[in-house]
């Protein structure tokens, strides 16, 4: 087992330096120079050389991926004399167009993104299962219609239509936000009801389209495991309906809705641009789109990047390592 | 200057002499709020916006119409402002931390500003000569300050190497300081401040209006980051400032008005938001479920017809002239369009009527210009001659005369001819946005009606102007805008068509006719006799449109919106926004 945790550590390690340099070496080949778009309108040869070199682009992109990488263990420093600025390890870089370590800059989003993740996972995991449930409890009647037209709703709209309708037609419409205040961040703990009204559309908007597959999913496996042999077997030995859904089927059929699961959370760990940029929430979403379409701020974009791949990696390492737990013959492959 | 996102980078402009203009050519066509009712104090006004920031609240790096006017009116004190009024007076200079609007001596190559006493930062320290001193000398450490604009640099006597740049290196490196220390002064009892300028510069009082002339305390200064929280000197502080989040500004207890006769701070508070939805705002304002708000973003297209075209909006909307001529560059240099009958065919082909049309018509965008000095510097501003005044121009272009014009270019320039009707093409740089694929529609019918083959360069919008500025990537027409920095065109003409200008796309260099030109420019910005300087900016800007330098321009319009509870609504000329100073709430 140790070995295969091993492996998998590996190969996971790999798979982020990989991420990193092709994030390089793309950022280095696009006909765009960050060196002549940042310093504004008095951009003379000399003045756009200072800025490259400020920006760490006038070196090879290896060893620009070096600095990054050395950066991340031992901090990085820019600019020199007095103004010289430091980015304590571990350093993503610094962004010169928000004027902070991109360390800290993730650490203000992250809570944002966690958030807004969460809240949506509780709420497409409990809309999705118990619609998929009910879907398939009551196969061809009226809850199975519902859900069936729900499904439908759910995943052709769209987020950046279901997120704006609920912003125009809902929040703004029925003045439940102040949209002033909308996308501050508010500590749950300090402020909980005005954390509460921050996410909860967005965590509706986003929970809608993952609910609607999750129905399906919950609805076909509840179907496929109660044909299954042991759950015919349950209903032979005179166990009530509730019971054998609640002990037999829902443990059989929810296993792999679970894994997927835990991988969409992790995707959305990434960000989700879309949701962040309606409902103005500052997360790594917003944060990414602002460093690739505004700024092309290469320290932002490679971390927020990395960050995506690796909550996607880790959770599969989570997920191959509980596999391997539970089947050993994942382990021998 | 340039027109970098017209939706926020607003850029300055003055109007000297205009207001007669104005009014007499109905350039104002619309309502203003009345600023009659007495002002009130108190409250929060809040402005909203979809930049996830300023551009730059850095004073050095400060380069924006809209973020020089806020920033001038809540946080930074400078030299000199605009004096805070609607209409002509509000384009004219007061003195702000000094006590006049500057000395000129030495034929206006040295100039000096006394600060008045009482004047402190935010931290209750005096404001003294020091300061602004090291204010200005920042903007020479051109690895930190890597924007804003560089009239310091330009202006002040300080030796340059081969390559034109600065032997000072700001303060951080201190590579120079001694040379930097001879070009400005300070007076021993720290209050009088002394530019020594490599030339005669007889507005440079204008240029000191920038903040990038105004101080910065070296204690608190953060290099980089100081663009996040500048120390204030005006009558609000920052009590938060979140990139993508909001600006809350607070009163300043350290200023007072005693030392202050420009500033009167309505508000207790200014709150400006960052990064809401187009959709947001436009339904905000539209509902006016916000009401002591400003939309510093004008709104989107379709909403701003609907606006506009409702009476019930009418107290809470204004329809002004902004500060941008929009123009077309001809680039003139060898390979593209260097041939005269060739630029003339072009500018009678130019549908502008029909761009005009689609960017919001006449009412919502503008009318076709004569020159590139708009008619609201009046002073620098005449009537050309030829061009759209010339009876073969048509607003829907004139496609037979521009085949004469070609036919006869196919004798005098038979390379171009062959260039822009064959395959290669006559290409136009566009920003790769929805409305110029549009226009690049109306741009080909136009132009290849008349004898073109038409060709497009779409470049990201982001990338429009760092590219285009490049000669070696720009093609044979370029979309730009442009807008005085002050009321003079010794800030258009000179970085519209000169080679080092930084904003030359008709890339005339290589011309016959710049020699002459050049020599022109050059005896026009070293003349300190006002009336003799705008003159020659008169037939210079008619030199430009008879060697046919860009295409029929646009003088620029701008609507601005606000909510029920905000007085005092009125543009500011000269900073082509909103009159910050005299907003209230009700």
């Amino acid at each position: 087992m140790l070995k295969f945790v091993s492996r998998r550590l590996a190969y996971t390690f790999a798979v982020l330096v990989l991420v990193s340099i092709v994030v390089f070496i793309i950022f280095n080949y696009l006909p765009i120079d960050p060196a002549r778009l940042t310093c504004g309108k008095s951009c003379f040869p000399a003045l756009i050389e200072a800025n490259r070199h400020r920006l760490g682009l006038d070196v090879p992109w290896w060893e620009q991926w070096w600095r990054f990488i050395h950066g991340l263990f031992a901090g990085r420093s820019y600019a020199e004399g007095s103004a010289a600025i430091v980015c304590g390890a571990p350093s993503f870089g610094y962004s010169f167009n928000q004027h902070s370590c991109v360390t800290s800059l993730i650490g203000q989003a992250f809570p944002v993104t966690f958030s807004l993740a969460i809240g949506s996972f509780i709420l497409w995991m409990i809309m999705g299962i118990s619609l998929g449930v009910l879907a398939a409890r009551f196969k061809g009647r009226m809850p199975d219609r519902i859900a069936t037209v729900f499904v439908l709703v759910g995943t052709s709209l769209p987020t950046f239509i279901s997120g704006l309708l609920i912003l125009l037609f809902v929040v703004l419409k029925f003045n439940l936000i102040n949209p002033i205040e909308m996308g501050q961040w508010m500590s749950p703990f300090s402020n909980p009801w005005g954390y509460f009204k921050e996410f909860i559309f967005p965590c509706i908007t986003l929970a809608l389209a993952y609910a609607a597959t999750y129905t399906r999913f919950t609805r076909s496996n509840v179907i496929e495991t109660s044909s299954e042999d042991f759950i015919r077997t349950a209903k032979a030995k005179g166990l009530s309906s509730g019971v054998i859904l609640r002990k037999h089927t829902l443990r059989a059929a929810l296993s792999p809705i679970l894994t997927i699961a835990g991988l969409d959370f992790a995707g959305l760990l990434g960000g989700a641009i879309i949701t962040e940029q309606i409902f103005n929430l500052p997360g790594l979403g917003r944060l990414s789109i602002k460093a690739v379409l505004t700024d092309y701020d290469l320290p932002v974009i490679l971390s927020t990047t990395l960050l995506a791949a690796a909550f996607v990696v880790i959770a599969n390492l989570v997920v191959d390592i509980a596999y391997a737990f539970i089947d050993p013959r994942v382990r021998v492959a | 200057m340039s027109e970098k996102n017209m939706a926020n980078v607003r850029r300055r402009l003055i109007a000297t002499a205009a207001a007669a203009a104005l009014v007499a050519g109905g350039l104002l066509v619309g309502g203003a709020s009345g600023a009659s009712a007495k002002p009130t104090t108190g409250g929060t006004l809040y402005m909203i916006t979809h930049a996830g920031q300023f551009a730059h609240a850095d004073p050095q790096r400060n380069y924006t119409g809209q973020d020089i006017a806020f920033f001038n009116t809540y946080l930074y004190r400078n030299l000199v402002v605009y004096k805070p009024a609607a209409g002509p007076s509000g384009s004219g200079l007061v003195a702000d931390l000094a006590t006049n609007t500057g000395v000129p001596s030495n034929s206006a190559k040295t100039w000096k500003f006394t600060l008045r006493p009482g004047v402190k930062w935010e931290d209750g320290t005096a404001i003294t000569c020091a300061d602004v001193k090291y204010g200005v000398s920042r903007t020479f450490a051109t690895d930190v300050i890597t924007d804003g604009p560089a009239y310091a640099l330009s202006m002040l006597a300080i030796p340059q190497d081969a390559k034109g740049n600065s032997l000072y290196a700001g303060p951080y490196k201190k590579t120079g300081q001694k040379l930097f220390d001879k070009a400005v002064t300070c007076s021993k009892d720290n209050r009088t401040i002394t530019f020594n300028l490599s030339h005669s510069v007889a507005d440079f009082n204008y240029a000191t209006s920038y903040p990038a002339f105004g101080p910065v305390k070296a204690s608190k200064d953060t290099g980089d980051k100081y663009d996040l929280h500048p120390l204030s000197s005006g009558p609000y502080k920052i009590a938060k400032y979140t990139i993508n989040g909001e600006m809350d500004l607070v009163r300043n207890a350290n200023w007072s008005k005693a030392s202050d006769s420009v500033r009167t701070p309505y508000p207790d508070n200014v709150t400006v938001r960052f990064g809401l939805d187009s959709n947001v705002i436009d339904q905000i304002m539209l509902s006016d479920s916000i009401p002591n708000t400003v939309n510093l973003d004008g709104l989107q297209p379709v909403n701003n017809r609907a606006f506009f075209a409702d009476d019930k909006y009418s107290a809470r909307r204004m329809n002004v002239y902004d500060p941008y001529v929009r123009y077309y560059g001809l680039n003139s240099s060898a390979g593209h369009l260097d041939c005269l009958a060739v630029r003339k065919a072009v500018f009678y082909a130019w549908p502008i009527q029909s761009l005009i049309d689609l960017a919001g018509g006449t009412v919502f965008y503008g009318d076709v210009g004569d020159s590139p000095i708009k008619p609201v510097l009046g002073l620098d501003y005449a009537k050309t001659t030829g061009n759209v005044h010339d009876s073969n121009f048509k607003t829907a272009g004139n496609p037979a005369y521009a085949k004469s014009l070609l036919a006869q270019a196919k004798t005098d320039c038979p390379a171009t001819y062959a260039k822009v009707t064959g395959d290669a093409g006559i290409s136009i740089d566009l920003p790769n946005t929805s409305t110029q694929q549009k226009a690049s529609v109306l741009l080909k019918a136009g132009l290849d009606a008349a004898g073109f083959n038409t060709k497009f360069n779409f470049i990201p919008s982001g990338q429009y102007y760092p590219t285009v500025q490049d000669i070696t990537k720009q093609g044979d027409v370029t979309r730009a805008g442009w807008g005085a920095d002050w009321a003079n065109a010794s800030t258009v003409i000179p970085p519209l068509f000169l080679k080092d200008g930084g904003f030359d796309l008709s890339g005339n260099w290589g011309d016959a006719v710049y020699p002459a030109f050049k020599a022109k420019v050059d005896a026009a910005s070293a003349e300190t006799n006002r009336p003799k300087q705008a003159a020659a900016w008169k037939s210079l800007a008619q030199f430009a449109m008879d060697q046919f330098w860009i295409t029929p321009p646009i003088f620029g319009k701008a609507q601005l919106d606000w909510g029920s509870k905000v007085g005092g609504v009125a543009f500011w000329d000269p900073q082509g926004t909103f009159l910050f100073p005299a907003l209230y709430v009700k």
